[in-house]
């Protein structure tokens, strides 16, 4: 299945793609050029459309029917590109930036003409410090040849694309905390309706698209929707950028079709190149923390949208984790809880009190061994408390892997149980018999 | 606005289509539990304590109509997860589930992780007993908890949010209830939130913290003990208090509040429901500033000057002194000699009777409210005559609604005005905020006007001018449309424009705004208030001209200094009227008049009622030295008292029950909620104990009579509480003298009710009428769901009030266009400046003295524009010297961007810069000079 030519991670095909001089020699800026001087702005939300582009963000949501959404006539509008990239498991935004910055600037500034809008943003997580200079320089680049400012290229667009930098928060990758956090408020999800396309930033109709999805827009407008819908499947056309990570030989970013297997994905020598130390596979997290898991006899699952639904978890944002039988179901829930309470933004009381008290029990299974046969019981009700009564999907997702974990492995619990009882612990904070267990499964 | 039918538990009920699933709900009797949302808030749906099972009716996508089932009914399709009722708006066929197990696990479920940070601690925290937390626990809560980690969310406890609210972090469940309250109704951004997860918490974002003069709303409408006010922290518990209903009198709006009494000591304030009036709010003045209810040093006994001292004395003593001493110069020099002032704090049963015993017993008009001042308001005839209509409620007001702010500055002058206010903007109502400098409200304002000072007559005319272009047809029974038409002549509006430094274009704006109005209020404040009818009464022609007199929801609303402040107007405590603006032959003195007249020995006695012009008018001192025998009747022994022959101790706002009349001339009650201090007495007792003792003396004496009238009192059967009686009385003066009546009213109530009978407009109001609600619910704490729907004011089923109908409602009223002469107070090249007196709701006024409050009065300070302070040298925080042609003043420099040039703003009421000692009368010129350090 490997691709003889790259539609996102470019700089396998050309090398030094990020040089600007390099990227506008090979076709670099030619899609945009030829949209500002010869299409109207519809015609690019039609050919988006009409290649089936999704959303690469987490819900794989079509692209040309977002930016249909819009309202008719009222302006400005904004375009947010979102690089917020915080989803354990998730590093593909980065890598594009650090290796093909000038196709998101390009695609950045073409979708933003495709919606009207005159102002972009690139919202980028926190930590993304050298990301965030390579995009300024970038943009700074684009300024100079012309690309970007008042009256581009003298069709009398205007389009201006800011870089702005987050404080650190998972919760500012969702669409709507982004924007309170991107008008100087506190990182916090809005209510929706009023969604975003009618009422965003700022209170206008704005478009909010991921890294990935935006560098998808210059090609399709470049090479057309037929070349384009000959990668992917009917309706998860194009490639995707899988990260790829956990024990797998090769972990790392690797740009593939919509359809690969996770078998071919995993096992194939180009790609994961197998298991570490050959070890069976036992969990897979197949689009980042917030996907239910994935066991061994999901191998043969394609990797698009609908396949993967079919199978019981979500694609979300591509990052495909993977674990071998040395790791314990209750650790690792544990593990991706505590990161769901971490990023908990507090807003709303089933995500606040129901990651922590989920943390709590799990710490005292996976850490502490103290696990308690009603604790079992505990866990489930906390997750039903949670679950489809959260404010936002940060606290949705946090079910996913204690919900996980307990259909997948409920005999993993027990044992912690049965251990602890063994041990002689009385389930009671600090007040054990014995010492705690902490080795689990043998390494 | 479409009505709709939704089903609730089964129940059928027809609701607005606006509504959102709660409220909808309780309609049909139903609570859904909330803690995030409140009925006066947008609603977030954060807390998620309301999730229920929504459904829908199937549609049909062809027919676009329902699908039906085998029976015929519409199959209803249910929302898969639950949905917040908060947040989610009602639809026609909706049906809302709230009692499933699927709800109540859900419930059950939240209040589960709520408690699992709480700390509990119920025993000693101020909400307990009147808490949400506590409420819903019983109700939806689980019962008990299976956390089991001594795991609460910890945070340092006490933590002043302010110096007023004190913040309990880890009690907060995070609604953000208060940062809403501050964000949208109160327009004071001033809280907000720190951190995230279990760790978020509110912080106050301002210098100095919790800036902002609604603070206390926010510990009402928490939902659990995390705001308590430092004015109530652990002074009793809920439980124990009495609530009595009562009005806070510190300004025009007269909040309905309760006073919580626990041993006949006041532990707090807080509001008492009234939509017409304060919603569920009152201000920060309103909740703290009313410990000078158990002052230190009241007065409890009568006092009698002997030899030099003040000492104690029987009322029989006082009584017989007073009657004594003002009977001889009444006999001597006749009434005229005499003179009585009294605040405008004090009930209409104390004023009413302190102007007939005025009037009839010692045959005098000299009579006022005020002390003399120089700049203080001129009395308020025209917010009488054209004043809102009867029926006026702001908070039914929005679209059609066009406000013009005059003059006025409401946040400072009456507080709840600003939430009213912004209140008819946010549901769609028009606001014009017209003034020389700006105030808080032009954040909420559709127009800013900001006129030079002193330009603001020019300003009327050509609003006039423009408005009665458009007016097709002058209303009936006006008079003097000739003369304003002459007079709208000569007005250029581009010569105003030019005057007044705003564009023609705005001027025309503001116009149309006005035009369009079906509903037009106009609120007036100090600017317009110390220069009297000769501005007010060109409001009142914009409103003539509309039509818009006599009706509910339009007229004048002015920002009178007091509680009581209208009824003072209405029972005639003045020089010029009798009791319902009735003329009088032969009017009396001004309280400005009075102190050249004691000087010069034609004014030998007078009678103090709760004034004190000693502090607030030092020249009144060497005057009322200068008299023959003084009574001051007050609370403590102020420094006029301190000058008094006799003192008598007199009662405040919970001592007495009684009737006072606001801004909108609303007449409320407020309740007996403490015992008096000893000897002290109710005002109005103390003021028919004077008159008794002064028939008493005449009868003695056997005066020689000029006068004699007889008249049958209560004959016109209006009032059941009037006293039928004969009585014949004596006086000694000419001087215009009212019917005589009886002195022997037992009860309060027969005084209202001769109010009722003899003060039109009155006629009706007893304390009887007042007392019925529309409400039937039981007067007190509440222990209905209102409770964690509305937070913890009161629900008021003692008397919203009756309004006494504006002069312009009566049957044959006429309305007067003739333009009141120009006033003005030319500027001169030794004094270039006008000087702007701001009123500022915290000043130093003696009723503010014990309370929190007392801190938050600023330092004074003198602001200038920043050309005229570049111009003049001075830098901020430099010394300058305020001249005017009465005297100078110092103070600190303040330079202000956007204060017009050519004045100079200086708050009044500050003892460290006393302003009013440079006044001159209404607007006062200076010169500015800087002083070498
Ligand atoms: C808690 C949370 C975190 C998210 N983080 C990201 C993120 O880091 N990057 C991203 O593109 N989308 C993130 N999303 C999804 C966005 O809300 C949004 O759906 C997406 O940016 C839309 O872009 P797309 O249509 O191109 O997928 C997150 C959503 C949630 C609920
Ligand atoms: S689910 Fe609630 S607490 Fe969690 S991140 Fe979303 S809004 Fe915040
Ligand atoms: S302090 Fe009270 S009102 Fe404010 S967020 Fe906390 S619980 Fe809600
Ligand atoms: S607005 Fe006026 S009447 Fe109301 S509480 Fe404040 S000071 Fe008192
Ligand atoms: S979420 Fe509806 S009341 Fe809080």
């Amino acid at each position: 299945m490997a691709l003889t030519e790259h539609v996102i991670m470019r700089e396998l095909d050309v090398p030094n793609i990020a040089d600007f001089n390099v990227y506008l020699q090979h076709d670099g800026y030619v899609a945009y050029r030829k949209a500002l001087t010869e299409m109207k702005p519809n015609e690019i939300v039609q050919i988006v459309s009409d290649a089936g582009l999704r959303g690469r963000g987490g819900a794989g949501f079509p692209t040309g029917r977002k930016w249909s959404f819009l309202p008719r006539g009222v302006y400005p509008r904004y375009l947010l590109c979102n690089c917020d990239e915080s989803e354990p498991g998730t590093f593909n935004n980065h890598q594009i930036i650090d290796l093909n910055p000038h196709q998101l600037i390009e695609g950045v500034a073409l979708s933003a003409f495709a919606i009207e809008a005159e102002v972009a943003y690139i919202y980028c997580r926190g930590e993304f410090a050298t990301a965030v200079n390579t995009l300024e320089h970038a943009i700074e680049q684009a300024y100079a040849a012309g690309f970007l400012g008042k009256n581009i290229l003298g069709t009398g667009v205007n389009i201006d694309m800011y870089v702005h930098r987050g404080a650190g928060a998972y919760i500012c990758g969702e669409e709507t905390a982004l924007m309170e956090s991107l008008e100087g408020k506190i990182g916090q999800p809005r209510n929706k309706p009023p969604f975003p396309a009618v009422e965003g930033l700022y209170r206008k109709p704005t478009i909010i698209n991921n890294v990935e999805t935006l560098a998808n827009v210059p090609p399709i407008v470049l090479k057309g929707v037929d070349w384009y819908r000959s990668y992917g499947t009917q309706q998860s056309p194009g490639t995707k950028v899988f990260s790829l990570s956990g024990h797998v030989n090769r972990p790392g970013n690797y740009e593939l079709p919509f359809g690969v297997t996770l078998r071919e994905l995993i096992y194939s020598p180009e790609y994961g190149g197998g298991m570490h130390g050959d070890r069976p596979v036992k969990i897979i997290i197949p689009g980042g923390a917030s996907a239910p898991w994935l066991i061994d006899k999901h191998l043969d699952t394609p990797l698009d949208y609908e396949s993967v639904a079919a199978a019981g978890s979500m694609l979300g944002s591509g990052a495909v984790m993977v674990m071998n039988d040395t790791v314990s179901a209750p650790h690792l829930a544990y593990k991706m809880d505590e990161f769901f309470k971490h990023e908990s933004c507090g807003k709303c009381t089933p995500c606040r009190e129901g990651t922590h008290w989920l943390v709590k029990v799990l710490h005292r299974f996976a850490e502490e061994g103290h696990g308690r046969a009603e604790d079992i019981p505990v866990l489930h009700s906390i997750y039903r408390q949670m679950q489809g009564n959260c404010f936002c999907l940060l606290g949705e997702s946090a079910v996913m892997p204690i919900k996980s974990a307990l259909a997948l492995f409920p005999e993993e619990f027990e044992a912690y149980v049965a251990r602890a009882a063994s041990n002689g612990h009385d389930g009671q904070n600090g007040s054990a018999k014995g010492k705690p267990v902490i080795a689990l499964q043998q390494r | 606005m479409a009505e709709i039918i939704i089903t609730v538990d089964g129940v059928q009920i027809t609701v607005p289509d606006t509504m959102n699933v709660v409220d909808a709900a309780r309609l049909a009797a139903t609570q859904i539990p909330v803690f995030c949302y409140h009925p006066r808030l947008p609603a977030v749906g954060m807390c998620r304590m309301c999730m229920v099972a929504i459904g829908m009716p199937r549609i049909d996508r062809d027919t676009r109509q329902p699908m039906l089932n085998e029976h015929g009914k519409p199959i209803i399709q249910m929302f898969p997860k639950l949905q917040p009722a908060c947040t989610t708006r009602v639809a026609d066929g909706m049906v809302v589930i709230t009692n499933s197990e699927e709800v109540k696990f859900a419930q059950n479920g939240v209040l589960e992780f709520l408690l699992t940070s709480h700390p509990l601690d119920c025993p000693v925290c101020d909400k307990g007993g009147e808490c949400p937390l506590q409420n819903l626990t019983m109700e939806w809560g689980p019962g008990n908890s299976r956390f089991d980690y001594s795991d609460k969310v910890h945070f340092e406890k006490p933590y002043k949010l302010g110096d007023l609210i004190n913040l309990d972090r880890e009690r907060c469940i995070l609604c953000s209830r208060c940062v809403r309250f501050q964000d949208d109704l109160a327009d004071d951004s001033v809280l907000g939130f720190d951190q995230r997860g279990r760790k978020w918490h509110i912080i106050s974002k301002s210098d100095p913290p919790f800036d902002s003069k609604f603070s206390g709303n926010t510990t009402d409408i928490c939902p659990v003990g995390a705001l308590t006010t430092s004015d109530f922290r652990f002074r009793a518990r809920a439980w124990e208090l009495t609530s009595v209903p009562s009005l806070c009198n510190h300004c025009a709006v007269g909040c309905n509040t309760t006073l919580d009494m626990r041993h006949n000591q006041l532990q707090r304030v807080m509001p008492r429901d009234n939509a017409a009036v304060n919603d569920i709010w009152i201000c920060d003045k309103g909740r703290f500033g009313h410990r000078f209810i158990e002052r230190e040093h009241r007065l409890t006994t009568p006092l009698v000057r002997r030899d030099g001292q003040l000492q104690p004395a029987t009322w029989d003593e006082a009584l017989d002194v007073i009657a004594t001493n003002l009977r001889a110069i009444q006999a001597a020099a006749g009434g005229a000699a005499l003179a009585g002032l009294a605040g405008e704090h004090l009930a209409n049963e104390d004023l009413f009777l302190f102007q007939r015993l005025f009037r009839e017993v010692l045959g005098s008009n000299n009579l006022d409210t005020r002390t003399g001042v120089p700049g203080e308001y001129a009395l308020d005839d025209v917010g009488y005559q054209y004043g809102v209509g009867v029926g006026t409620n702001l908070m039914d007001l929005g679209k059609g609604t066009a406000v013009l702010v005059f003059g006025a500055d409401p946040e400072e002058e009456a507080p709840l005005y600003m939430l009213r206010l912004r209140q008819i903007v946010t549901q769609g109502g028009s606001l014009i905020v017209a003034n020389p400098r700006p105030t808080k409200l032009d954040r909420s304002a559709t127009q800013t006007l900001h006129y030079r000072p002193d330009s603001e007559r020019e300003v009327l005319l050509a609003l006039l001018k423009l408005v009665s272009a458009e007016t097709k047809q002058i209303p009936q029974r006006t008079t003097g449309g000739a003369e304003l038409k002459g007079t709208l002549e000569q007005t250029k509006l581009d010569a105003v424009a030019k005057l007044s430094g705003l564009e023609q274009a705005a001027l025309a704006q503001a116009a149309q705004t006005i035009l369009a109005a079906e509903h037009l209020l106009i609120v007036y404040g100090a600017d317009v208030l110390v220069h009297g009818a000769s501005l007010s009464a060109l409001l009142a022609n914009l409103l003539i001209l509309r039509g818009k007199v006599g009706l509910a929801n339009s007229g004048l609303i002015p920002l009178l200094a007091r509680g009581n402040s209208r009824g003072a107007l209405d029972m005639g405590v003045r020089p010029d009227k009798a009791a319902g603006y009735a003329p009088l032959k032969q009017a009396g003195l001004t309280a400005r008049e009075m102190w050249p007249a004691a000087l010069a020995g034609k004014l030998r006695g007078m009678y103090l009622m709760g004034s004190d012009p000693v502090a607030s008018y030092a020249p009144a001192r060497a005057a009322l030295d200068a008299l023959a025998f003084l009574v001051v009747q007050d609370t403590t022994l102020t420094a006029t008292a301190q000058l008094a022959d006799v003192v008598l101790p007199g009662t405040n706002v919970a001592e007495y029950d009684a009737t006072y009349t606001n801004a909108e001339r609303r007449v409320q009650r407020a309740r007996l909620a403490r015992k008096v201090y000893d000897a002290s007495k109710p005002n109005w007792e103390i003021v028919q104990a004077v008159a008794q003792a002064l028939q008493g003396e005449l009868v003695l004496a056997g005066a020689a009579s000029s006068t004699t009238v007889t008249r049958t009192v209560g004959g016109n059967g209006k009032s059941g509480d009037g006293v039928q009686g004969k009585l014949t009385l004596t006086t000694s003066t000419a001087s215009p003298v009212a019917a005589q009546e009886s002195w022997d009213y037992i009860t309060v109530g027969e005084v209202a009710a001769d109010i009722a009978d003899l003060v039109p407009g009155y006629a009706g109001i007893t304390h009887t009428a007042l007392a019925q609600t529309a409400q039937t619910k039981e007067w007190g704490r509440q222990a209905n769901e209102d409770y964690f729907y509305d937070g913890t004011s009161y629900t008021n089923a003692e008397g919203v009030g009756l309004q006494v109908p504006a002069g312009a409602e009566l049957p044959k009223a006429t309305f007067d266009l003739t333009p009141p002469p120009a006033t003005k107070v030319p500027a001169s090249s030794t004094y270039p400046f006008a000087l702007l007196v701001q009123t500022l709701a915290y000043r130093n006024d003696p009723f503010l003295h014990d309370s929190l409050l007392q801190s938050h009065i600023p330092a004074g300070y003198i602001a200038l524009n920043t050309a005229d302070a570049a111009q003049l040298g001075i830098a901020a925080g430099a010394q300058v010297q305020l001249t005017s042609a009465a005297g100078s003043l110092r103070g600190t420099a303040r330079v202000v961007p956007d204060l017009p040039a050519g004045c100079v703003l200086v708050p009044g009421g500050l003892v460290d810069l006393p302003v009013a000692t440079i006044q001159t009368g209404a607007l006062t010129r200076v010169a500015v000079s800087s002083v070498a350090e």
